[in-house]
This record gives C-alpha cells, sequence and structure tokens, in this order.
C-alpha cells in the first residue's frame, strides 16, 4: 500500500549526498539542538525558583472564542432567514444529503448478489484475476460480518464524498499544476487542510451542512481533497517541457496541450492521487459516525459504546478489506499493471457479456427477493476476540500498568512540567532557535509564529502538555520505525509477513484499539500514547525499508569489498544514502502523531484534544476551533524543523 | 413492499427537485412521510428505550425507523435543523430549551417525561466502602482524597470524568467542597467504563462521575456518595457548586413540525412511558449478555405485551 502522503509527493526526492564533508562538532545542528535544549531547562529551573511561572499573557484567546460563539449563536438564530442558508447551504445539504440517500438505495436494489458480481467483473477488467479474488473476499468479510447493509452506507458515502472531492481537486490540481502563482497560492492551504485534525472541524460543517450524511459528505471530501490536487498539480508539472514545446510549435491552443498531452501522459501518477483520495476518504467516514453518519463507523461506535471490542474489531475488519480492495483496484488502474491482455476486437463483447452477466443475477436476485446478505447467516468472531483481550489484559496487565506510570512519572510530567513552566518567551525563543537550526530563517519565523499564534489563541498551557505528549510519541515511533524498518529491509521473508500487517496497521480504524489500550495501560496519557505509535508507525517502517532498499547495489559491494562489518555498512553507508526517505520518515511520524491528539482525547489524554472533543459534543464552537488551530500551529513548527532544509532549497 | 421503496426512491428525487427550484429552510429538508427518524445517543439505556420503540414502530406500525448516533448537544441542534424527529431520553438542558424550545426559535417542544428517572453523582466500588466507611460522605471524602492519587494526577487525588457530551459541573463541585482532586477527563463513556471494570478488578480506589439507569450497576457494586442536595440555583454558578446533582426526571423532546403532523406515530411516542426497570431488562440484555440490541428490543417486545400494548394510539389500525 502507498504511504498516506500527507506531505504531498513532491516532498520526497530520495536519497540526496550530504550537504558537506563532517561537520565540526560544535556546527552540527544535533549539538546546537542540544544547547537550545539545555537552555530550556535551565531556564524553566531558573523561573521556577523565582517563582515565575508558565502561561501566556492577554486575553485574544477569550475574545476570539468568544466572537466564534457569537457567530454559532448567529447561525442558530438565522438558520432559516438568511439567504446565504435559503440558497446556498441548504441547497447544497439537500442535494448531498439526497445523493447519499439515493446511492444506498441503488446498492440496496442491486441486492448483495448484484452488488458482488458487478463488483467482482469491474475489478478483474481492471486490475486483473489476483485483485478480483480479493474484491470478492472483502464482500465475503461484508456478509460474513453481518454487516452487509453498513457496509453499503459507507460505499455510499465514500463514493458521494470522493465524488465531491475529485470534482473540486481535479480541476484545482491542472489549474496549481499549469500556474505557478496559483500553486504557491494553495500550497499552505493545502497544509493547512492537512494538519487540521478532523474533528476540529466537523463541528463548523455541522453547523453549515447539518447533521448526518450532508455535512458527513462535505467533510470527507474535504478531509480527502488534498493528495488530489497535490498530485494531480505534480503530475501535471512532470510531464516533459518537450512534448508541450513541440505540440506549442505545432499551433495547439491551451486547452488541445491539456487534453491532448498533459493529461494523457500524467495519467498515471493522476489516478494515483485518486487512489490516496479514496484511501483519505474511507479513514474519515468512520470519524464522520460521530456527526450522524451512519455505516461501518457507527457500527464501530456502537460496539463501543458496549465495550464490545471483538464487535469493534469485526467492523473493523470490514473497514480493513473496504480500503484494501479500494486501494488495490485503483492502484492497479494506476500502475497499468496485471490488467489482462485483452485483445480489442474481444473488448466490446466482454463488456456486453458482463452486463448481462449483472443484469441476469440482479434481475434473479430480486424475482427471489433477495436485498441484503441475511443476518442470521454471519460469523461472530467477538467472543473469542474478547476473551483473548481479556486474557492478555490479564496476563501482561500488571506489567503495562507499571511500564504506563513509570512512563508518565519519569518522562511524559517532566517534560510537560519543563514546556508549561518555562516563561513563554523562552519557549518561543527555542522554538525558533531549533527552526533556525534546522530550517533557516524560514522556518524559524514560522515557527515564531506558531508558538505566538498559540499563545494569542489562549490555550497555552493545553498546548505545551500537547506538545510534550506529541514528542514523546514521535521519539517512540521512529525509534520503533528505523528499527523494525531495517529488519524488515535486511529480511525478505520478514518484509512478507510484516506487509499485509501494517497495511492492517493503517486502515484500522483507531476507535477499535483505543479501548484495550485503556484496559492494558490505564486511563490517561499513556493509552493515548500507544494508540498514536500505532497509528504512526506503519509509514515510517515502510518509508526506512524504502529508503535502505534504494540503496544502490554496487555501493554495497564496494563497501563490503574494503572489509565493512554489517553495522558499518548500515550505519556508515545505507542510513546516510536513506537520508532523505529518513527525514521524510521523522516528518511524517510527527505529522501523524499529531493528527491523532483529538483520537487520544478519547481515552483521557486531555489538552488540545479534549477541548476539540468538548466543543464537538457541547457545541462551543469557540473552544473547539481555538484549540484545532492550536493544534495547526504545532504541527506546522514541527513540519518546518522537520523539512525546513529541503524548502529552503525549493 | 418492493415498488413501496421504488416510489419512495422517486418520491424523495421529485422531491428535491422541487426544493431545489425555491428557498430552501433546512426544516424541509428531504424526508419519507413514512420514516421516525431518532436520536440515538450514546449509552446502552437510551439505546434500549430507543430500540425497543423503533421495534414496535416497525413491526406493529409499519414505519420506517432511522436511528441517527449523535452526542446530547448535537441532537437538539438536528432537531432544530430538521434532520431528527425526537429524543426519547433528554437530560436537563434547560439552556438548550429556552434557545430552540416555544421561548426561543420554537422548533423544539418538551415532551414530558417518558418514565424513567435519572440520577448522577459520584460513585465508588462498595469494596472501598468497606474499607473506608465513612468515604461516602463529604467529611470522609475530604479526609480521604489522598488514596486516589494516581500517576496521572500526581499528589492530588483522581476523579475520574464522564464523556465529554455529558452534563457536568464537577469541577464547582470540587472548587466548592475545597476537595483536593484533580478531574482526569476520560474523554468517552467506553474508555471510562473500561477503566473502572480494570480498577474494579484490582480492588484498586476510583471516584467518578456516573449515572442510573446504566447498565454497569447491574455488573459491578457501586454506591453513590452522599453530597449535600441539589436546592434550586445552586448549581448557577458552574465555578463553584456546593451540592449534588439534581435528580432528573428524563422526558422527550419533538422536532415541532412532528407535534403539528399529529402523525399515529408521534401519539405512539407520546403515549409511551416505562420504568427504569424496564429499561434495565432491555440494558443489560445488550450490555451484559453481548445481544444485538434489535435482537433486545424484539425480545423484550414479545415478553411484555400489556406494557406496551397501551402506547398504541386508539384507533390505530396497522393495515
Amino acid at each position: 500500500m502507498t504511504t498516506p502522503s500527507n506531505r504531498g509527493a513532491g516532498a520526497s526526492d530520495g536519497a540526496h549526498p550530504r550537504r558537506e564533508a563532517a561537520p565540526g562538532f560544535s556546527a552540527s545542528p544535533w549539538f546546537q539542538a542540544l544547547l537550545v535544549i539545555i537552555v530550556l531547562v535551565v531556564g524553566y529551573v531558573i523561573a521556577r525558583s523565582l517563582g515565575i511561572g508558565g502561561g501566556f499573557p492577554g486575553t485574544t484567546g477569550e475574545r476570539f472564542m468568544a466572537w466564534l460563539d457569537g457567530i454559532y449563536a448567529w447561525i442558530v438564530v438565522n438558520r432559516n432567514d438568511s439567504p446565504l442558508f435559503l440558497y446556498f447551504f441548504n441547497y447544497v445539504s439537500v442535494g448531498l444529503g439526497s445523493a447519499v440517500v439515493l446511492i444506498d438505495r441503488l446498492l440496496g436494489l442491486l441486492t448483495w448478489p448484484g452488488v458482488t458480481v458487478i463488483g467482482v467483473l469491474a475489478a478483474w477488467r481492471v486490475a486483473g484475476w489476483r485483485v478480483a479474488l480479493l474484491v470478492l473476499v472483502t464482500f465475503g468479510v461484508f456478509a460474513l460480518t453481518g454487516l452487509w447493509d453498513e457496509s453499503m452506507t459507507t460505499l455510499a458515502l465514500i463514493i458521494t464524498s470522493v465524488s465531491i472531492a475529485l470534482l473540486f481537486g481535479l480541476p484545482l490540481g491542472i489549474l496549481a499544476g499549469r500556474s505557478d502563482r496559483f500553486h504557491r497560492a494553495i500550497r499552505p492551504v493545502l497544509d493547512f487542510m492537512q494538519i487540521m485534525p478532523a474533528f476540529a472541524y466537523l463541528l463548523p460543517f455541522v453547523l453549515l451542512f447539518g447533521i448526518g450524511n450532508p455535512a458527513a459528505a462535505v467533510v470527507t471530501a474535504v478531509y480527502a481533497i488534498p493528495p488530489a490536487v497535490r498530485i494531480t498539480a505534480l503530475a501535471i508539472r512532470g510531464v516533459p517541457k518537450g512534448a508541450i514545446e513541440a505540440t506549442t510549435s505545432l499551433g495547439s491552443t491551451p486547452w488541445q496541450i491539456l487534453t491532448k498531452v498533459q493529461l494523457p501522459s500524467a495519467r498515471r501518477t493522476i489516478l494515483l492521487g485518486v487512489n490516496q483520495t479514496i484511501m483519505l476518504a474511507v479513514s474519515m467516514v468512520v470519524i464522520a459516525s460521530v456527526i450522524g453518519a451512519g455505516g461501518l463507523g457507527d457500527a464501530i461506535y456502537q460496539a463501543l459504546s458496549k465495550v464490545n471490542v471483538g464487535q469493534a474489531l469485526q467492523a473493523g475488519l470490514a473497514i480493513v478489506m473496504l480500503a484494501i480492495a479500494m486501494d488495490r483496484v485503483t492502484g492497479a488502474v494506476g500502475h497499468g499493471t496485471r490488467t489482462p491482455d485483452i485483445p480489442d476486437r474481444y473488448r466490446l463483447p466482454l463488456l456486453g457479456t458482463g452486463l448481462i452477466v449483472s443484469i441476469v443475477t440482479v434481475g434473479v436476485a430480486r424475482l427471489l427477493g433477495v436485498e441484503g446478505w441475511p443476518r442470521d447467516l454471519s460469523v461472530d468472531i467477538s467472543g473469542p476476540v474478547n476473551a483473548f483481550a481479556d486474557g492478555l489484559q490479564a496476563a501482561i496487565g500488571p506489567f503495562t500498568t507499571a511500564l504506563g506510570t513509570w512512563t508518565l512519572d519519569r518522562v511524559l510530567n517532566p517534560l510537560s512540567a519543563v514546556l508549561g513552566g518555562a516563561p513563554w518567551p523562552l519557549v518561543v525563543l527555542c522554538a525558533t532557535a531549533l527552526g533556525a537550526i534546522f530550517g533557516g530563517w524560514r522556518a524559524a519565523l514560522v515557527s515564531a509564529g506558531s508558538f505566538l499564534g498559540v499563545g494569542l489563541l489562549g490555550v497555552w498551557g493545553n498546548a505545551m502538555d500537547t506538545l510534550s505528549q506529541v514528542l514523546v510519541a514521535s521519539v517512540l515511533t521512529i525509534a520503533l520505525g528505523v528499527v523494525v524498518g531495517v529488519l524488515m529491509s535486511r529480511n525478505d521473508v520478514f518484509a512478507v509477513i510484516l506487509r499485509p500487517v501494517l497495511d492492517a496497521m493503517q486502515t484500522l480504524p483507531p476507535f477499535v484499539y483505543l479501548i484495550p489500550a485503556v484496559a492494558l495501560f490505564g486511563i490517561g496519557r499513556v493509552p493515548a500514547l500507544v494508540a498514536a505509535v500505532i497509528f504512526a508507525l506503519p509509514p515510517v517502517i515502510r518509508l526506512v525499508n524504502d529508503g535502505i532498499r534504494g540503496v544502490p547495489p554496487a555501493t554495497l559491494e564496494a563497501a563490503t569489498s574494503q572489509g565493512s562489518t554489517g553495522w558499518q555498512l548500515l550505519t556508515k553507508v545505507e542510513l546516510p544514502m536513506a537520508r532523505g526517505s529518513l527525514l521524510l520518515a521523522v516528518n511524517q511520524g510527527l505529522i501523524l502523531v499529531l493528527s491523532m491528539v483529538v483520537m487520544g482525547a478519547l481515552v483521557g489524554a486531555g489538552s488540545l484534544g479534549f477541548d476539540v472533543v468538548f466543543g464537538l459534543a457541547q457545541n462551543q464552537l469557540g473552544l473547539g476551533l481555538a484549540s484545532g488551530l492550536a493544534i495547526v500551529c504545532l504541527g506546522l513548527f514541527l513540519d518546518r524543523v522537520t523539512q525546513g532544509r529541503k524548502v529552503r532549497r525549493a | 413492499m418492493r415498488r413501496g421503496r421504488l416510489v419512495r426512491a422517486a418520491a424523495v428525487a421529485v422531491v428535491m427537485v422541487l426544493l431545489s427550484s425555491c428557498a430552501v429552510r433546512t426544516d424541509q429538508l428531504a424526508r419519507d412521510p413514512g420514516t421516525v427518524r431518532m436520536a440515538l445517543n450514546g449509552w446502552v439505556g437510551y439505546e434500549a428505550s430507543a430500540e425497543v420503540l423503533a421495534h414496535i414502530l416497525r413491526e406493529e406500525m409499519d414505519y420506517q425507523v432511522q436511528l441517527v448516533r449523535v452526542d446530547e448537544q448535537p441532537s437538539w441542534q438536528a432537531i432544530d435543523q430538521g434532520v431528527l424527529d425526537v429524543i426519547v431520553e433528554n437530560w436537563g438542558h434547560e439552556d438548550l430549551m429556552e434557545l430552540y424550545g416555544p421561548g426561543g426559535n420554537g422548533t423544539a417542544v418538551d415532551g414530558g417525561p417518558n418514565g424513567n428517572e435519572g440520577v448522577i453523582g459520584w460513585y465508588v466500588p462498595a469494596y472501598l466502602e468497606e474499607e473506608y466507611p465513612e468515604i461516602t460522605t463529604l467529611e470522609g471524602l475530604k479526609e480521604n482524597t489522598d488514596i486516589f492519587r494516581t500517576a496521572e494526577t500526581g499528589d492530588r487525588g483522581e476523579f475520574l470524568g464522564g464523556a465529554p457530551g455529558f452534563v457536568t459541573q464537577d469541577q464547582g463541585m470540587i472548587n466548592a467542597f475545597d476537595l483536593d482532586l484533580q478531574i482526569v477527563f476520560a474523554g468517552s463513556e467506553p474508555a471510562q467504563i473500561t477503566e473502572v471494570r480494570r480498577r474494579y478488578a484490582e480492588e484498586e480506589p476510583v471516584l467518578f462521575y456516573f449515572y442510573e439507569p446504566q447498565w454497569l450497576q447491574e455488573e459491578l457494586d457501586l454506591v453513590k456518595v452522599d453530597l449535600p442536595p441539589y436546592e434550586d440555583g445552586c448549581a448557577d454558578d458552574l465555578e463553584a457548586v456546593p451540592c449534588d446533582y439534581p435528580a432528573y426526571e428524563l422526558n422527550k423532546i419533538f422536532r415541532a413540525g412532528f407535534v403539528e403532523e399529529d402523525d399515529p406515530a408521534y401519539r405512539f411516542l407520546d403515549n409511551w412511558t416505562w420504568t427504569n426497570d424496564h429499561q434495565n431488562e432491555v440494558a443489560r440484555m445488550i450490555a451484559d449478555e453481548g445481544l444485538d440490541s434489535s435482537d433486545a428490543a424484539e425480545i423484550w417486545v414479545e415478553e411484555n405485551p400489556d406494557v406496551w400494548r397501551p402506547w398504541i394510539p386508539a384507533g390505530f389500525d396497522a393495515g
């Protein structure tokens, strides 16, 4: 499975040579960063002994939140009078809500044998028989878990929101591919959309579009748009200049250049963007169940409200299969591989046969009165899963709880105390310095701005606590990711076994493993940390593995022939040469951990994430949005610090 | 039946086209006439009530029922937007009634009590009371806050808060009673229940926000802490609340338009009242025995026709 392109494919320009030959120790960025950290800790100790506390002065945050709450109140009062709603939002709302319902009905009308036959045939035609088999298994899982209807609802929601995302995303991407100015203008917007936690914008969209399917469709589309725009732009830009110049010299109009040259040659890359969009949509429909979207996400929610982990896992499994099947189908279209090679003259008859088979299946099924898969014919795996979870808790519970306590006492509490207790100007200075060290003056400016922004939003204390949690989770993720990634690159058998596990980890909705984490580690920041690590680990492992495997064999041979040991080979040759991938892995790890901040609040992580959840649950737009924006600020800082050098070069 | 569904799909499409030719008000959103849309709030007791009502509406009265899972506050918002018809178990929310009720924009109507009585309070496990008999009094609690210390709260006692969507005044109570406690926000009800179960299994101390009717009360032996009873106005300042939570007479909230239509479905829901015991019977089947909530509702409906027959509006013929 391709890694989610949170940072866009443009960020990965692969391994590049080290900038300069071994810099002096004092000039090493790591040494400088260490100095900054020492300054921060010393500053904290001095401030504490002088009785100076942390916190950010001023009431701008409160005023901002009150202003947002005012907007909320206005909308509630004016929803049925204001032309903005009567002629715009309510239209969109009705249209989208009805679209989801109609698609769902259509899937219902096709009956389960019909949907299965059409799905499998289509998958075979575009992606070959292996993928078709996978699609068949996926439908089998929907049926056997007793979640057929829910799966169809989810599918309807995904179809609707992916259509919206592509309807807006592809043209925007084409525009960004053709105009540098537009590209520069839209990039920060996309960055913002990708760092903003999905939970934080649920409430504004519910307010504008109404609870249930309409808001769910819009929110999912918004969440899924960025890769469509980014990768389309990248694809259009990647078209060889020579081809365009040749066409221009032949007198083609811009429209002809686009449709005859740019789009056809960028097609495969654009399809990969579509693939990413679909994957994001799949993960978002689960979150959208919080605002009343039905389907598989709702099934997970329902199981969890009874603390039935097994049942939740069952629904989670259906999501995983859905995600993997959709990924393989669209991925195969994108790569253009594995498509059955059918001579032109057989194509039309084949299509006709497929259509007839589908129609006959649907017809027969409808005559027999079949609709959804009968619920009685399902397999319940929740019993054994729950027994396993209980057994696990009994076996290692005491150990994990002790580990959790240790993490809190020794790592999280001290770090949180330093960040939250140090005087705010010192923290801002240190952040700026880190930005300058790792990313140059631009990153330094962004870092300073982000921290000031957090303060002005009035959530300084919470943000520092959240930052401490994010840092710890990221360090853990990256350390684990590098170790496992290296192992995976060394051993092909291990890699083959690990790959489906990573696929599942990446697509399994985090809701499913949050509760077992509480059972093992006790409520609070630790289970949130564990969940964040699980969520962020797969892409990091993949990137490390890809990076090391990408090292040219000739280089390795040269090093081996000079008598390098395995360890030397790894530390002196492979890791340095995979530096580009490693940096990207660090960056991805941080951003993914950050995106779990709100999820973590569901198991007691508190701080910014909790305020986002609380704002949503209690209709407090100001608090929820301000906390969401603060998370974006932290994200900008972490992002710029970890990939600043590339930005400066670009 | 099949034809009926096709007609309905067509009807929705027609309504869409009609609506798009004029200004659209949120309370006119497309909706099937034969469908009742019920909020499904996130606790099992609520689910028990909703599923029983849905089962009777579906099987006995031939309605379609759509259960929409949303939090408490958003369900009011959904009533206001015309997306939902009824909340079957509402806990207080006077502020929302002011906003959306007859005194506000008039989109929501108080449907009267549903017969359930709700208690919110602070709870401890029974084994803790055996060890510290005075722990269920305010004075005893005050002296023993240190037993609730955890790694999460350091040198203060831990108070385990409820789900973010629930009605709370815990911080105000901690302030007013001057208790050395710090709230750890559970963030969600399943997380809170998992934690309470874990501590219960280890017989560790735990003090937490909880409520009745709640199915976990049947599984675990919990004791409510005795705090000064609620009086009118004592919870006005959320920074300092020197009293316990009020007892809630749980009520139904209807969409104003749904009441005006005076459909048999509305009259059925209006007639419905039942007791905490009824709700717990169903909730226990769902949560403890792991039955599917609709199966649990079906069993209860089959076993208790005397209870629910009178709810069906007089003269209603299911046809």
